[in-house]
């Protein structure tokens, strides 16, 4: 729904048909909306059953990598005599994205049960769910129904009365966007610095502790008692005729300058003009769209022509050249400095770089410093090649993509709106040059 | 790695082989290639975080980090095509943004990898136009300076006290273009292995504050040698400048020390530079000691020798050749030869097998006792009335001089003139010390390693191995030697612990004597 | 280092429930390092801080080194290494919330606390005002933290009311 508001009637509630209801918080009134009857039914099932059932489902995953989450469960082999984890990504720090927090303060049981079946599923006996310290309330609301969900034997070693042991524990993390990365969340997990790996060995070879591990996203897992629930089919449906490969429905935060921000669930396969202006009313009044950044910061910004021509699944978002990402839309319209909204960008990723990679520590701080300084009126036309180049040394060189993140808002800003910088340059204060030093 | 399958690929359009699991900067070595890097070091584990590494892998869509990308067969790897370099270009000129480019001033510069892999791969201008970054230079502790304007982030420092040291009082602190190497208030870098994290820094950043300021790099000149520390016998280079000794630093050997070098040996090379040497030899005549010639102070020593029993109280720092030689000595008078070691406390380096700064604070008591010396802590002890006693190299510190008073007479064969032999000594023959000669020894797994000359030694004082053989021709025993090698080659002859060794077969990494097979390393 | 040695006055944390608590969580890892994020929370939900010997404290109860301690403590934003006011209040202004006006709400609250500057707490010690980066309620600009405390929606209009309420 498109909580804080009402669902529009176009929406397709899945994940989001109880946000906003009190009662659906506790475990009574979860159980009473048909909650953990997906676990009963999984806990029964064999294991790569499951895994089927998920890739048959077409469920992708949904923290911006899309990777097909049954795919990504089948990497896990089964008896192999190690410990297994479940992660899941619950430190949603992509600006513009805020779904997985109205899962986890509408719904938490959703969420423990997705990670329960997700770790049964993969042959793991513990999932740590990793919540952003920001997020006190998912905090509180998780802690809570972990809580509940032991008292009422839903997790623990004896599950549901099943013998088996299921444990999911929250993790607080503690400022840093960068352990959304998943790596950087295993050694965040591990208590060290959220320093992104490098792969290989990948996690489900050597993940959380050295052992094999899966991790998830907060709305992927929570996507997976439904399919358990409705079946495979159910959930291939919600896509467009002419794209299989996009499936389900999928949650878009959307922030910025229009109407009606907040959450919203359309099928896979959307048209984005509709859901811009019909489900979210539209720009403000007075104003027009000028840019959009669909998928979360890190994605190609686009321009209002190719976001109303775009079709909301991965592969639509890619062929109007930006990515379906984390589903946060930043709207921005006529009336802001662009310039400036990608130089706030380029300071996001300054501040969040791990320091880890040249290319990163010092380019993301480099080009906000480019950026701030043709922003304040002091830059040249040599200031956009220099961008330009700093952007291309920072594009898949480095163990992880924060500083390929930092420079898509530049090259799609350079290459798409142009002339805003160009404005820029032309307001430079001409600065008298000495005579003697010519 | 005998068995391990090997991996053909072609790097440089050069074929190479190298055993699976290699990673492509090391075959590259192996194909005679250097991938210019900064974090990536062979005895640390891998960061993959400098990405100076990067070459081009063909069929590979992103350029690979090559210290943390295993070879494959068949892969074709460009280090100098010019999207590596472009690559590469990129990193040296973020490394440079916020650096002080003050190498005038740098004690790294000169063996600085910043300078040398701008020079040979960076842009010739930077294009850096905002202000950079600042932070003070701050005291580790120990003989550790951080100057963190000049830090690249590597993390070597990081990883050695963390990973090879096993004591991580060094971390990254902060994150973004803010982070820096840090420590805890308090908690210095006083381990006994820490200097090493100086050698390890690739840039100016970590600098000894022993030889701060002391002598630019390109002034120094550079010799192979083993550290006369303790008995571990860590290969080392001497790098001297106008005859004095300035820096000692590890040269690796696998077999021994790997990279590393502990700050004991490290920062005890002031007694090397001695001004108080002996410098000619002497006699005694007329109850002080007088200079003369080595003919007739070795015709002095041979007179009182003759007919009498040579106690020989040997240090455990003289060469392989020179302790044999004296060996050879004792057993022609049918004398005694002892020895005693200075003792400090054991000092592991907990990351590497088998390598620790050792109780035994000399470089060659296992060579002293395969020559048949006595250790000793009592080393006068059994000098009989009438003996003569020879003191070769040793300063006889803590020994009361009235134990030398029942020699015969004294022999001082030695770098210097402790007091008591003002008086003590009838002949005195003065030697190089163990960086003013060529010679061996061997090591407390008895492994035997060459040191080479690092400086002249001073005035008159001829090669330990020299001054012995020489002693032993005048006393109608053989011709002397001309040459360390001789002198080993004689040894070689002679003992089959040595049997079929020599400089050439030795090297500058040594090998183990027969049946020593005690130990890793 | 031993945590009387640094301070004589300092108490620890980790005594009595929090010791206890600590070593329930424990369980929930196979490392103990595992539990250094939540045991540096404990330290600062009970001092308010992370100071030195609160590093040297967790450092030692987790049988790691401060050094290590303080280079995950400053990589991560939110444990505050120096004492803060009695209200930290942190404003979101990165890109989302920026082009709602969030930096006009940073001057309104700088205005209505009496604080100079961003970072510098006010005369009476009661308040500081920083900005941060996504606070991941872009839906809802602009999104503050009072200490533990989640605000959304808070407007240049709504701050005078807010500051009251958090008397």
């Amino acid at each position: 729904m498109g909580f804080p508001h009402k669902p529009h009637e176009r929406e397709s509630l899945v994940l989001s048909k109880h946000f906003g209801e009190r009662e659906a918080i506790g475990l009574d009134g979860w159980r009473a909306r048909g909650g953990y009857t997906a676990l009963q039914k999984a806990l029964a099932m064999q294991p790569a059953e499951i895994v089927q059932l998920v890739k048959d489902s077409g469920l992708r995953g949904r923290g911006g990598a899309g990777f097909p989450t049954g795919v990504k469960w089948s990497f896990m082999k089964p008896g192999d005599g190690k410990p297994h984890y479940l992660v899941c990504n619950a430190d949603e720090s992509e600006p513009g994205t805020f779904k997985d927090r109205e899962i986890m303060r509408w719904t938490p049981h959703a969420l423990v049960e997705g990670c329960a079946i997700g770790a049964h599923a993969i042959g793991a006996e513990v999932a740590y769910v990793y919540i952003r310290g920001e997020y006190t309330e998912a905090l509180e609301k998780m802690n809570a129904a972990c809580k509940d969900a032991y008292a009422a034997g839903i997790l623990g070693k004896n599950a549901m009365g099943t013998g088996k042991t299921v444990h999911v524990y929250v993790h607080k993390g503690a400022g840093a966007y960068i352990c959304g990365e998943e790596t950087a969340m295993m050694n965040s997990l591990e208590g060290k610095r959220g320093n992104p790996r490098i792969k290989p060995p990948f996690p489900a070879v050597s993940g959380v502790f050295g052992q094999p591990t899966t991790i998830n996203n907060v709305e992927t897992l929570a996507a997976v008692p439904h399919i358990i629930n409705n079946g495979a089919a159910w959930y291939q449906a919600f896509k467009r005729a002419d794209n299989p490969k996009s499936t389900g429905t999928k949650l878009y935060s959307v922030c910025g300058n229009i109407q009606r921000p907040g959450n919203y669930e359309v099928p896979m396969g959307f048209p984005f003009k509709d859901f811009l202006y019909d489900l979210c009313g539209g720009p403000l009044s007075g104003r027009q769209f000028k840019a959009i950044i669909p998928g979360g910061i890190s994605v190609p910004i686009q321009t209002r022509d190719e976001a109303e021509a775009t079709l909301m699944d991965y592969e639509g978002f890619v062929a109007n050249g930006t990515m379906l990402g984390s589903g946060g839309v930043i709207v921005i319209d006529d009336a802001q400095n662009l310039v400036k909204q990608i130089a706030r960008a380029a300071r996001f990723f300054a501040h969040e770089s791990c320091a880890q990679c040249t290319q990163c520590r010092e380019g993301t701080a480099w080009t906000t410093k480019i950026l701030e300084r043709i922003v304040a009126g002091e830059g040249t036309h040599e200031d956009f090649d220099t961008l330009l180049e700093i952007a291309e040394n920072m594009t898949g060189k480095t163990i992880c993509v924060l500083s390929d993140s930092c420079a898509t808002p530049v090259i799609s800003g350079l290459t798409k709106f142009r002339a805003d910088f160009e404005a820029l340059i032309k307001k430079k204060k001409v600065h008298m040059v000495p005579a003697q030093v010519a | 790695m005998a068995d391990a399958k090997m991996v053909n690929l072609t790097i440089e359009g050069r074929a190479v082989s190298a055993p699976e699991g290699t990673m492509i900067l090391e075959a590259a070595k192996l194909a005679g290639v250097l991938v210019p890097h900064y974090c990536y070091h062979p005895g640390l584990p891998v960061a993959g975080v400098c990405r100076m590494c990067l070459v081009e892998v063909e069929k590979s869509h992103k350029l690979a980090p090559s210290c943390a990308t295993a070879v494959a067969e068949g892969q074709v790897v460009h280090v100098h095509s010019e999207k590596a370099i472009e690559a590469r270009k990129g990193v040296l000129e973020m490394l440079l943004i916020n650096h002080p480019l003050d190498c005038p001033i740098c004690d790294q510069a000169g063996e600085c990898e910043l300078q040398d892999y701008t020079y040979q791969e960076g842009r010739g201008e930077g294009r850096y136009r905002d202000p950079k970054r600042f932070n003070p230079v701050e005291d580790f502790g120990g003989d550790v300076m951080y100057v963190a304007n000049r830090c690249i982030l590597c993390t070597r420092c990081v990883r050695f006290m963390e990973d090879v040291a096993k004591e991580p009082v060094l971390a990254v602190i902060e994150r973004g273009d803010r982070a820096l190497i840090g420590k805890f208030e308090g908690e210095d870098l006083t381990h006994p292995w820490a200097g090493n994290v100086i050698d390890l820094c690739p840039v100016g950043a970590l600098l000894s504050k022993d030889s701060l300021n002391k002598a630019r790099a390109w002034e120094l000149d550079r010799s192979a040698s083993v550290c006369p520390g303790c008995s571990q016998g860590c290969n080392m280079i001497v790098e001297t400048r106008d005859n004095q000794v300035m820096r000692l630093r590890p040269r690796p050997n696998d077999a021994v020390n790997q990279y590393f070098m502990c700050d004991h040996g490290r920062l005890d090379y002031r007694w090397m530079n001695r001004r108080d040497r002996v410098e000619q030899p002497m006699v005694m005549s007329g109850g002080s000691l007088a200079a003369t010639d080595w003919d007739i102070a070795l015709r002095a020593a041979a007179t009182l020798l003759r007919g009498k029993r040579a106690h020989v109280l040997a240090s455990p720092n003289l060469s392989n050749e020179a302790l044999f030689l004296l060996a050879t000595l004792v057993e022609k008078t049918g004398g005694r030869g002892t020895f005693r070691v200075n003792q400090g406390e054991e000092a592991p380096l907990a990351g590497v097998d088998d390598l620790a700064l050792r109780a035994d604070r000399a470089a060659n008591v296992r060579g002293a006792e395969m020559a048949g010396f006595t250790r000793s802590d009592t080393p006068l002890s059994g000098l009989q009335a009438g003996d003569v006693l020879i003191v070769a190299d040793e300063e006889l510190a803590g020994v009361d001089a009235s134990d030398v008073a029942h020699a015969g007479a004294v022999i001082v064969i030695g770098t210097t003139l402790p007091s008591w032999a003002r008086h003590a000594a009838a002949v005195v023959l003065p030697i190089a010390n163990c960086v003013e000669e060529e010679g061996t020894f061997t090591n407390l797994r008895g492994r035997v390693q060459r040191f080479m000359q690092a400086k002249a030694a001073p005035g008159l004082a001829r090669p330990s191995f020299f001054a012995v053989g020489d002693l032993l021709a005048a006393m109608g025993e053989g011709k002397g030697y001309w040459t360390a090698a001789e002198a080993f080659a004689a040894l070689a002859a002679s003992h089959e612990e040595f049997a079929g060794m020599s400089y050439d077969t030795l090297a500058l990494k040594g090998t183990m004597t027969a049946g020593a097979t005690a130990g890793a390393r | 280092m031993s945590v009387d040695a640094a301070d004589a006055s300092y108490a620890p944390v980790f005594t009595g429930a929090r010791k206890t608590e600590l070593n329930e969580l424990l369980t929930r890892y196979p490392t103990k390092m595992a539990a250094l994020l939540p045991a540096l929370w404990m330290v600062q939900e009970d001092r308010g801080w992370v100071s030195q010997e609160g590093i040297a404290e967790v450092a030692e109860v987790l049988d790691l080194t401060p050094a290590y301690v303080k280079g995950v403590v400053t990589f991560y934003t939110m444990y505050h290494q120096h004492p803060v006011a009695t209200h930290f209040i942190q404003v979101c202004t990165t890109s989302p919330c920026n082009v709602c006006g969030a930096e006009d709400v940073v001057t309104a609250l700088l205005k209505h606390t009496g604080c100079e500057e961003l970072g510098v707490q006010s005369p009476d010690g009661k308040y500081q005002v920083i900005e941060v980066e996504c606070l991941g309620a872009c839906g809802f600009n602009t999104p503050l933290m009072v200490n533990e405390r989640f605000i959304e929606s808070v407007t240049v209009d709504s701050v005078p009311a807010l500051l009251a309420s958090l008397d």
